[in-house]
């Protein structure tokens, strides 16, 4: 392309941009709003997605321990849950350490406990911790086939509800985003179209003189990237501060909710925006270019 | 220059424009395309600049296959062409010299070259002194002279006019007249589809009469043949 097709293809776009002031301003905006949501639901869809799998990786299982073992026999059992696969900690609990914790959850009412004197009704038990969250079920079974194991136990209803959860907000979140994606296509075409419609005089004269298709459709796919890009960075700006704001409230209140950290997770949240927005643009143009051109 | 053999066109609509039609043009000829409303002529003029594809046949345009032509080659062709239309269409927010400018910056001539050219065809069309006006401060005539010279500031082979004065008054088509006189003197090919009487009686050039999508009549030194 040469320099002075270059400079005729920016002044083209931004006197389209400037003649169609408003329209314009209004598909920024429009784009801006669905880029927003669409931003929103990736940020939550990630942040759910980050919590799910830290809530999953928290589910432990509790192994107790059969009275008769002794202390050779719980090493040896430790050592064979550490040898098995996908299991990343085990910890030992004795029985009065167990009895301790028990006391100390029930705080106020502790006097409960009295009633048992000096006995500890609780068992010997192991804390097994394993690399995946869905591997918690198979481990689960294989430890409780061990000698010397009462019971292998964990979450199961807990865990089967948070992957169900999980994945209805995926789900969810990506059948929203797709909607939004089609509706945003759908405003930008329409505003290139209307572009298009007000310099169709020029494009069939263009035609008439021998300018090639790429020519003629470089300016409305420019205005349509440019469009775009521009919602993008309105969307992206409030996200970033709206992300600032909540975040700040949320570690004041619930310190050990697992939310990403600003950075950089917000600077690939802002990329994708661009992008998309950008993408849309470009596709939107596209698609109304393309009937007219045919002609 | 036009090779037109046994060209149809059927509309969608089933309306057939042209009916077997049989043509030859060669270079530097000036042709009046002569007929009622609806008989074929717009369809004809449409053609030569692949606006309208043959439903049938072959035609040959300034040496490119106008049928078989990639969709992606037609802007090449119509480069190799100038088209002037009655209602003049040039683009109201832009000056004489840049409506004529225009055409070649499409085609991403060289600035140096389009000042010089734009120039030489203002001067052909007699609108040097009005470079700077926009199109609604001229009149019809000076509006279709601007026209033109955005036709021929490319140097095409061939020119096509479809009713360049079916909107001027009779001394003022006179005028336009005159300008395609000298173009055609100067090599060009010319093609013009009229209903002005007056003009083709007194060109005395070639004039191909068409009436229901047929040539009834392909005369060296024609006159217009029907009653306006």
């Amino acid at each position: 392309m040469k320099i002075s097709t270059g400079e005729y293809i920016i002044r083209e776009t931004m006197l389209s941009l400037k003649r169609n002031s408003w329209m314009s301003f209004a598909s920024i905006g429009t784009v801006a709003v669905s880029l927003f949501v669409f931003g929103m639901f990736l940020i939550l869809v990630v942040n759910m997605n980050r919590m799910t799998d830290s809530l999953e990786s928290q589910v432990e299982i509790s192994v107790y321990v059969k009275d008769e073992v002794n202390e050779g026999g719980i090493r040896t059992l430790e050592e064979r849950i550490t040898a098995m696969q996908g299991i990343e900690s085990v910890k030992f609990v004795d029985r009065e350490k167990a009895m301790e914790r028990f006391r100390d959850r029930l705080g106020d009412q502790q006097f409960l406990l009295d009633a048992l004197g000096d006995t500890n009704p609780l068992p010997n038990s192991f804390e097994v911790r394993v690399i995946r969250p869905d591997m918690v079920r198979t481990a689960a079974e294989a430890i409780a086939e061990l000698p010397g194991v009462e019971t292998a136990k964990y979450g199961q209803d807990v865990v089967e509800h948070l992957f169900d959860i999980t994945r209805l907000v995926r789900l969810f979140g990506l059948a929203l985003m797709f909607v939004l994606a089609l509706a945003t296509l759908f405003i930008i075409s329409n505003t290139i179209r209307l572009t298009v419609f007000a310099r169709r005089k020029e494009v069939a004269i263009m035609k008439y003189v021998g300018a090639t298709d790429w020519f003629i459709r470089w300016p409305f796919l420019l205005e349509g990237v440019v469009l775009g890009c521009l919602g993008g960075i309105v969307a992206a700006l409030v996200l970033r501060g709206a992300y600032r704001v909540i975040a700040a409230k949320i570690y004041d209140t619930l310190t050990f909710f697992p939310l990403i950290p600003e950075n950089p997770f917000l600077h690939y949240v802002t990329a994708a925006i661009l992008v998309c927005g950008m993408g849309i643009g470009a596709l939107g143009s596209t698609i109304s270019l393309k009937k007219f051109l045919k002609a | 220059m036009i090779d037109m053999k046994d060209v149809s066109k059927v509309y969608e609509n089933g309306a057939m424009a042209l009916d077997h039609v049989n043509v030859h043009i060669d270079k530097g000829e000036f042709v009046f395309i002569v007929g009622a409303s609806g008989a074929g002529k717009s369809t004809f003029i449409r053609m030569l600049f692949r606006e309208v594809l043959p439903s049938d046949g072959s035609l040959i345009v300034n040496g490119q296959d106008v049928v078989h032509m990639d969709h992606s080659d037609v802007p090449y062709l119509r480069r190799g062409l100038g088209v002037i239309f009655q209602d003049y269409r040039l683009l109201p927010d832009k000056t004489v010299t840049e409506n004529v400018a225009f055409a070649m910056q499409v085609i991403e001539a060289p600035r140096r070259k389009i000042q010089h050219s734009v120039n030489a065809v203002l001067d052909i069309v007699g609108l040097r002194d009005k470079y700077k006006c926009f199109p609604s401060q001229l009149s019809g005539g000076e509006q279709q002279r601007v026209a033109i010279a955005r036709a021929i500031v490319n140097h095409p082979a061939l020119v096509i006019a479809d009713e360049p004065t079916g909107n001027l008054d009779p001394e003022t088509s006179w005028d336009i007249m005159d300008i395609f006189k000298r173009i055609n003197a100067d090599g060009t090919t010319i093609v013009m589809a009229t209903h002005d009487k007056g003009i083709v009686d007194a060109m005395k050039r070639r004039v191909i009469a068409i009436e229901d999508g047929h040539i009834v009549r392909d005369e060296a030194q024609g006159v217009y043949g029907y009653e306006n």
